[in-house]
């Protein structure tokens, strides 16, 4: 017994103190990888899956912003309505780039610079340049050179410190590009979802940043430089085989560890197609079928412009007999915004679908609307009942409704939403070639609307999950040379790139409308468009008559073209948007103006759209991720990031001088 | 069921075992006890015998009677003179030496289970015993500490069965929501873990600390094994313990047996207990709502806004319906006995509860056997415990994204017009009041659906043991040895059925197991030297190492969509749609301490600790660490004239350092799962940064205080006051994400507790029949933040988060406990700052008060300061107890009201009969009066959209509920915590064959409280078991708390 006794303390001793330094080495996770430990060409398309999905947020934000899109959803609304600007939508773009790129960018370089990886290097300097400079655009100020390395409490650095590192990172990666890398290091291939690892295009991308980011300087008298960007152009996309663009997928039900949206889709979808609260805006919808005053729609117009099914009449077995197409309509906050004023400024209601025969009955105290309620009815061929205030409106089997009882939303089935499905989002079994929208049965079981084959939305062309990111394009580039080449007076070559823009991108949408009626997607809004048609719009008054050509003939196709992206907004900066009062170009946005639901006075302040404060210049910070947890430094950089009104300062190259943009910061 | 039938099996068999061997009776032993001093006679002395509640006191001429069996020991008590266990025998006599003359003062267990003379020490400690603790039992050791330690603030997660609690002591030191503030838990020696763990998954399946009940893991432990409580508070009580006993030490010292004849103690109790306050809706106004041009919808809404339910309806009491009595059958066995070599306790406990919410319930099972045994100079013992509890609990709030809603939020938004009862088809499918108008998705489940159809269960599996030797290798020296280990694993259960109102991907059902296993094993040899020189002069000196080793292990399973109706398993799921992960984390520590101590007579007292670490989970070249504390008392009353008004005094201080190390990994950062698209494999970064250059966080604290006794001792006082200040806080929390993440880990900040505490004793009467004691303890804390990195300005923790407030700490000064969230703004002055009783601000575009969504700081939850008041009152053999417990100030948010407002649920919305409301103030954007009254009848043009009134009225009570002020109380309260009433039964015992001892105890618990609050309950913690600033204050959607009685019987054989 005391043997063993001294034996147990013996042995308590010697674990307790033998070997000390190798017992506690035990803090590594075993279950996780650690970031030193991660492959370039597994981060490479890490990167280009997040900073898509970044961009995708982007854009459609800006796009709320700039007409493209109207948005039921309380916050953007307040970009695509009211301009009353909210904090809240301010925080995702961030995020996204923040927390799911930079970090990333940092290591990935740093990894590959250990192996003298060149081509890796120059993929994190491109995307350094794209995530910044947007980052710049959005919030002209930020963390910069501090940024993006664990630096719990960065410095933010100015707009122009940001412009000039973004330049100076794509010359680098245009250096890094051209060197040959090692062949036992990972090709660019192994890893580059975008461009599989076509070193020329990347090298073609940097170019057309290059042109596009020296576009920005179209204020500023000291550094707009029309010979650089054309000489940047001639070297950048010289086609649309040049173009650069994030591909989508529907092939996966993967999410993503911190939103979890889906990690294969298109990041624009992400926002403007994966719920129901978007709409087309009339004045996106004006341009496709009202170019130019011409009446002439568009051949683009149906492939961008969603339809749901109407007329339907469901056989036996409750399937679609037949049915027509209900083009969406555009909704209005600029103009006359007839629909909005009669609700709420988000009041546009979301379609149901009847499975069965269903009934509303609606109140309806006014006469006047009564009457003109009851002869909506009469038109649709509705059956109806009234007695008294009441109406009482049968929708059959098999239509899509509102379900509501409020009479002033029962017509809203005009406003087609831009929902699109996806294998990961729905629930019912959708193949993967049908990304339409169904909408939800106002009761019966979800399926409702799929099984019977009731379309609630075609979705839109850049806005479906399998639609590509566009993130350089050859139309882009088309552009910028019509608008350098119109500024320098040159309105014959303007013309001719003008055109050439026009042309690519038809070309480029047809390319994917082709590969996918090629893929059996089953919706005609995703098939080729008439040749025809293609052939007649050029040469119609939609498309401007030779020399004559305005700076708004080329923005307008430009907004169009570009349509979910944060390059419209920029741009319309770049011409302080409907004030006319750059250049001598005239009003380049015409129609674009504060609505009847405008309420943002407290944040755009200007009192007349000559005044640069008058419209929205930039987003406020993320109000808790910067501002409240880094807002000394945030604040002695611009004393003003915490106003209310911060949504309409310039930023710096939306300024015509550095004393202009320094006035704003510290006044 | 099974399971209760094998415990009554066991017990039935102990009994009959031990019956046999009854022979020993109770008889009535009387006896004198006289002063040591002079051999006066002392009245007063309490003489109880040990182990029951039986007690009395003696005369004026120190006579006493008493009935115990012969053999039983006896206990001595007086204030101010040390307490005698004496053996009964017939007509004893017994002396009593007072405290300030005898060498052997009132002993307590401090660090390492080193039992020291209260006297010598130089820092607080309070300890509780057996009886103390047993007055009020809770199943939860830690709930049974409440207003009885100054300094310590309890707080009970709520009242759902099993629902656990979180203790702190002194203020939290730590910010971070990944550091606990609570306590180390010491059994017998041995490091017991009391995480509140969250095993699940809030996405997926709701499991977020605020969605469902969580049990402490102290509660594993059976509270009538517990022989002694002692709250060691400070970090110089503490620091021996080292990185982990920054927020002070609970030791826990379990019965052991006592020489002589086996015992067996049964102690059975039943309680029921009930809601002690619900949410009052108001039943004027049915469902629907408003829509802005006034069309009333009522097709699709669970909203109350509608317009006034028709006399003849039927209102349902659906909330006061919805909760039943909770009963609690408790039993408890246990036997002991030893001899003059060896002893041994062996208990089994069953404590069943069912919970107020229907379907909830908290089993739990314990065994226990201590033993020792000794050989000579080395000495055995061996504890093991084993226990299982299981709990069925219910989601009661909705977790993030996608898991639907919880039966609470549910329960208090329904419409009083709809039966609430009426929750399924015929068919099985859910009886849904919209079901022609409402996708299932867009719906919210029924809470009758959520208890009946879905099922969460926990259970924990729970085995501590140890083995502690020591060897006296002389006099004066001795070694010593002990292994721990302490090991669980829980196992959650979360199904939620086919046909909730889930997103269309689950509404054909989901499941998720978790599995938490828990691993710790410590090593401990230790040396003691004890020596006196110069007659005066006595030394000690204690040596020791130590080792911890810590492993968890989690492991997550879910998936959805059950492919064949009526099995609800992982096996009738498609491969696609299940998920699994795994985690795991390793800690392992490495200590090296000592502790040296001197005291000249029994005057000056002085002892110095120190305390080497080394930690895995710090860099290495930052991983060793070392602190010291030094702490000294000093009795001056030995150096004056004898006193009988000042009959004790004693001043102590101390100043201690205690470092604390990094949680697991910390240093490291990590990335995520692998995405995959196309042919692409893409790998990065997680959003929580690592920090590869962490130093230990470092308490430096001091404290002063005193001991006085007065009258011979019937009077005592002590009073501390202390300051503590953690720097170089590890956290990882929210920074600016420009950083790159989401949470990075660094070193940054300090936090600062001041407080001070008080207990006063006192034993107003002392007679032969009739005793009356009174404890009365008071204390506050004050907890601030210090400077932190500049421009943050504060920390949050996502689990506490809630309407429109968050929990959260200041920094630059302010508030430990502070809260945020969203006021309404007021008009300023010339300076820009806003009047703090200016008037509101009305946003012109919105026709209602304008708010500060900028979310400064609202509100601060930590009390003024918190009391209690314990009270012993003994007639013959009658016991009547009771404990108040009083707290002054600290902000409480009642989330419940703001919910029920937001919905048109409170009876607040009735104002005006909903005719109108009044808006007035400044016009935000010309400064010019605004007055505006919004009527039912009316319509009004904001901007250039056009109420109706009855829309705007809808809007102001959304607009009310967002201001955070139209919540926030700073509470008073004093609740009547117990009420206990205990009659001693032997002495009635005419046959003592069988029974030695019966007594009968009825407790109240939670009977009164009496609050400014107005919500249900205001000692509340919406999050159980968060981290850094927790949950305290908030109160959001919860189980409301109970009032219980409990009637029970303890039997001695």
């Amino acid at each position: 017994m005391k043997q063993s006794k001294y034996i147990i303390l013996a042995c308590t001793l010697i674990v307790s103190l033998v070997s000390c330094k190798k017992y506690l080495d035990v803090n590594t996770d075993t279950d996780n990888p650690s970031n030193q430990s991660v492959l370039i060409q597994n981060r490479l398309p890490w990167i280009e899956h997040f900073y898509q999905y970044t961009a995708g947020v982007t854009n459609y934000r800006t796009s709320c912003q700039t007409g493209v899109y109207y948005t039921n959803s309380a916050n953007p609304n307040t970009f695509s309505t009211t301009w009353a600007c909210t904090n809240a939508n301010s925080t995702t773009s961030y995020q996204t780039w923040f927390v799911e790129v930079s970090s990333n960018l940092v290591d990935m370089y740093k990894a590959a610079e250990k192996q003298g990886a060149y081509h890796y290097m120059a993929a994190s300097d491109v995307f350094h340049a794209l995530g910044y400079m947007e980052m710049l655009d959005l919030y002209g100020e930020m963390p910069y050179t501090e940024a993006g390395t664990g630096n719990p409490s960065p410095s933010p650095d100015d707009g122009k410190t940001i412009f000039n590192g973004c330049m100076a990172k794509l010359n680098e990666a245009i250096d890094l590009f051209s060197r040959t890398q090692d062949p036992v290091l990972p090709t660019l291939a192994s890893g580059d979802l975008w461009s599989n690892g076509n070193v020329d295009k990347w090298i073609k991308l940097c170019w057309g940043l290059k042109a596009r980011y020296m576009l920005k300087l179209s204020k500023k008298a000291d550094l707009y430089n029309a010979d650089s960007i054309l000489y940047c152009l001639s070297k950048g996309p010289q086609s649309n085989a040049d173009n650069t663009a994030g591909p989508g997928f529907n092939n996966s039900t993967q999410l993503d560890y911190l939103i979890g949206d889906p990690v294969v889709t298109n990041g624009n979808w992400d926002y403007v197609a994966y719920g129901a609260t978007n709409r087309i805006s009339q004045y996106y919808y004006d341009l496709l079928t009202n170019m130019r005053g011409s009446g002439v729609t568009d051949p683009r117009m149906t492939k961008i412009v969603p339809a749901s099914m109407a007329n339907v009449k469901l056989d036996g077995s409750g399937k679609v007999m037949s049915y027509t197409w209900n083009r969406s309509k555009g909704v209005d906050s600029y103009g006359p915004s007839t629909r909005l004023l009669k609700g709420t400024p988000t009041s546009i209601a979301l379609q149901s679908y009847a499975a069965a025969n269903t009934s509303v009955t609606y109140a309806i105290a006014n006469a006047t609307d009564r009457t003109n309620f009851i002869n909506d009815q009469i038109a649709s061929g509705r059956t109806y009942t009234v007695d008294g205030n009441n109406v009482k409106v049968t929708y059959p089997a098999g239509s899509i409704f509102i379900n509501s009882t409020n009479y002033l939303y029962a017509g809203d089935t005009a406003y087609v939403n831009l929902q699109s499905g996806s294998l990961a989002t729905t629930k019912v079994a959708q193949p993967a070639t049908d990304v339409n929208w169904y909408p939800a049965p106002a009761s019966g079981a979800a399926a409702g609307a799929f099984n019977a084959g009731v379309i609630g939305s075609t979705g839109s062309f850049q806005v479906r999950p399998v639609s590509d990111q566009e993130i350089l394009t050859y139309h882009e580039m088309c552009f910028i040379k019509a608008e350098v080449y119109l500024r320098k007076g040159d309105a014959g070559s303007a013309y001719t790139a003008y055109t050439d823009g026009i042309k690519a991108h038809l070309n480029m949408m047809q390319a994917k409308l082709t590969q996918w009626k090629a893929s059996n997607y089953n919706n005609p809004d995703m098939w080729p468009m008439d040749q025809a048609a293609i052939d007649a719009y050029l040469v119609s008054p939609a498309v401007a008559p030779g020399a004559s050509i305005t700076m708004a003939d080329i923005m307008l196709q430009k907004y169009l073209a570009m349509g979910c992206s944060i390059e419209n907004w920029n741009d319309m900066r770049r011409f302080n948007f409907s004030a006319g009062n750059v250049g001598g170009f005239g009003v380049v946005y015409p129609g674009y103006k504060r609505g009847p639901l405008f309420t943002g006075q407290a944040q755009l302040t200007g009192g007349s759209p000559t005044d640069v404060r008058y419209w929205m210049r930039r987003w406020a910070l993320p109000p808790t991720y910067e501002i409240q947890y880094n807002s000394e430094h945030t604040l002695a950089l611009n004393h003003h990031a915490a106003d209310p009104n911060i949504w309409c300062m310039p930023i710096w190259w939306d300024c015509a001088t550095d004393d202009e943009y320094n006035g704003y910061l510290k006044n | 069921m099974r399971k209760r039938k094998l415990i009554n099996l066991i017990m039935f068999v102990m009994l009959c075992m031990i019956a046999n061997n009854l022979m020993a009776q109770g008889v009535p032993i009387s006896g004198t006890v006289l002063s040591d001093n002079d051999a006066t006679p002392l009245g007063g002395v309490t003489v109880a015998v040990s182990g029951t509640n039986r007690a009395t006191v003696t005369d004026s001429k120190g006579k006493f009677t008493i009935t115990a069996t012969e053999g039983a020991m006896l206990e001595f008590s007086y204030v101010g003179y040390a307490t005698q266990r004496v053996k009964a025998t017939a007509d004893m006599q017994v002396r009593l030496s007072s405290a300030e003359a005898t060498q052997m003062g009132e002993v307590v267990v401090t660090a390492m289970g080193i039992k020291k003379e209260r006297k010598a020490l130089g820092y607080s400690v309070t300890e509780l015993n057996a009886q103390e603790l047993m007055k009020n039992k809770n199943t939860n050791v830690v709930n049974s500490l409440a207003g009885k330690v100054p300094g310590v603030n309890i707080t009970q997660f709520g009242g759902s069965a099993g629902a656990g609690a979180s203790i702190t002591i002194r203020g939290g030191n730590s910010t971070s929501e990944s550091r606990q503030n609570q306590p180390l838990f010491v059994i017998d020696g041995i490091i017991y873990d009391n995480s509140t763990s969250v095993t699940g998954n809030t996405g997926t399946d709701g499991l977020s600390r605020s969605n469902t009940s969580y049990s402490n893991r102290v509660m594993d432990i059976n509270p009538e094994d517990v022989e002694t409580l002692s709250v060691l508070k400070g970090a110089a009580a503490a620091a021996l313990y080292g990185s982990r006993a920054a927020d002070g030490v609970v030791i826990i010292t379990t019965k052991k047996g006592a020489e002589g004849k086996v015992t067996v103690n049964v102690a059975s109790k039943i309680s029921n207990s009930w809601e002690n306050g619900l949410p009052d809706p108001q039943t004027v106004f049915g469902p629907g709502n408003y829509a802005s041009n006034g069309v009333l919808n009522t097709t699709n809404t669970y909203d109350s806004w509608g317009p006034k339910i028709p006399a003849d309806s039927t209102i349902y009491d659906n909330i006061g319906g919805f909760f039943q009595h909770g009963i609690v059958y408790d039993n408890n066995v246990n036997l002991s006995g030893g001899s003059k070599n060896g002893s041994f306790f062996l208990s089994a406990s069953n404590f069943n509860q069912t919970g107020i919410v229907p379907g909830t319930a908290y089993d739990k099972t314990t065994f226990r056997f201590n033993g020792e045994q000794k050989y000579g100079a080395l000495t055995l013992n061996a504890n093991v415990a084993y226990s299982v509890a299981n709990t069925d609990r219910t989601l009661t709030t909705a977790g993030l994204y996608l898991s639907g809603v919880g039966s609470m939020q549910s329960l208090y938004r329904w419409p009083q017009t709809f039966d609430i009862k009426n929750y399924i088809n015929p068919d099985g499918s859910q009886h849904r009041v919209y079901a022609g108008t409402l996708g299932l998705e867009s719906d919210i489940d029924n809470p009758y659906w959520i208890i009946n159809q879905n099922k969460l269960t926990s259970k924990t599996n729970r085995f501590t043991g140890g083995v502690n030797a020591n060897y006296k290798i002389a006099d004066w020296w001795d070694l010593s040895a002990r292994l721990g280990y302490d090991k669980y694993a829980t196992n959650d259960y979360t199904f939620i059925s086919p046909g909730s109102a889930l997103i269309p991907l689950y509404q054909n059902g989901r499941l998720s197991k978790d599995l938490l296993d828990y691993t710790y094993i410590t090593t401990t040899v230790m040396t003691n030297f004890h020596k006196t020189f110069f007659n005066d002069f006595e030394a000690h000196l204690m040596l020791g190492t130590t080792s911890e080793n810590t492993q968890t292990v989690g492991q997550n399973h879910w998936g959805y969509n059950f492919n064949t109706p009526g099995t609800y398993s992982f096996n009738t799921i498609a491969a696609s749609n299940k998920f699994f992960t795994d985690a795991t984390t390793r800690r392992r520590l490495v200590g090296a301490y000592g502790e040296f101590g001197v005291s000249y007579r029994n005057i000056v007292y002085l002892t110095a600790t120190g305390r080497n670490d080394w930690s895995s989970t710090l860099p290495i070249e930052n991983r060793s660490y070392f602190y010291p504390s030094i702490s000294g008392s000093f009795v001056f009353t030995e150096l004056l004239p004898k006193s009988t008004i000042l009959s004790f005094g004693k001043v102590r201080a101390s100043w201690a350092r205690v470092g604390k190390d990094a949680n697991p990994y910390a240093t490291g950062t990590y990335v995520n799962p692998p995405i995959t698209v196309g042919s692409f494999t893409g790998i990065g970064n997680q959003y929580s940064a690592g920090n590869p250059i962490l130093i230990p966080e470092i308490q430096n604290s001091w404290e002063v205080g005193g001991e006085f006794r007065f009258l011979k001792g019937r009077i005592g006082l002590d009073y501390t006051y202390y300051h503590s200040e953690t720097e170089n806080q590890i956290g990882q929390p929210r920074l600016a994400q420009s950083g790159g993440f989401i949470f990075s880990t660094l070193n940054a900040g300090t936090v600062i507790n001041k407080g001070m505490e008080i207990a006063l004793t006192g034993k107003p009467i002392a007679q032969r029949d009739l005793s009356w004691d009174v404890t009365l303890n008071f204390s506050y804390n004050k907890g601030r933040l210090g400077a932190f990195i500049p421009g943050v300005a504060y920390f949050y923790p996502t689990d506490a988060q809630f309407g429109t407030i968050k929990a959260a700490s200041i920094p630059n000064g302010g508030y430990f406990l502070g809260m945020i969230g969203q006021p309404y703004l007021r008009e300023k002055d010339t300076k820009g700052q806003e009047i703090p009783n200016g008037r509101y601000l009305v946003d012109p575009t919105t026709g209602f008060y304008k708010l500060n969504t900028g979310l400064p700081v609202v509100g601060n939850r930590e009390p003024d300061f918190i009391g209690g008041i314990n009270n012993t009152l003994r007639y013959k053999m009658l016991t009547l107890s009771f404990l108040l417990d009083i707290r002054k100030g600290g902000d409480v948010f009642n989330g419940t009201e703001y919910f029920m407002i937001a919905n048109g649920l409170s009876k607040q919305t009735l104002l005006n009969d909903r005719q109108s409301v009044t808006v007035t103030g400044i016009n935000s954007q010309t400064g010019a009066e605004f007055n505006q009254t919004y009527t039912a009848g009316q319509s009004y043009t904001i901007g250039s959209t056009t109420y109706a009134g009855t829309n705007m009225i809808q809007q102001y009570w959304a607009n009310y509920a967002a201001n955070s002020y139209n919540f926030i109380t700073s509470v008073n309260w004093v609740k009547l915590r117990s009420l206990s009433l205990t009659y001693d039964f032997t002495n009635m015992l005419k046959s003592k064959k069988i029974f030695k001892e019966i007594s009968a105890t009825a407790v109240g618990t939670n009977l009164f409280t009496w609050t400014n609050y107005k919500g249900m309950d205001p000692e509340v913690s919406a999050a159980g078991g968060t981290g850094g600033s927790g949950s305290t204050g908030i109160d959001y959607l919860g189980v409301p708390a109970v009032t219980s009685v409990t009637f029970g019987v303890n039997l001695k054989f």
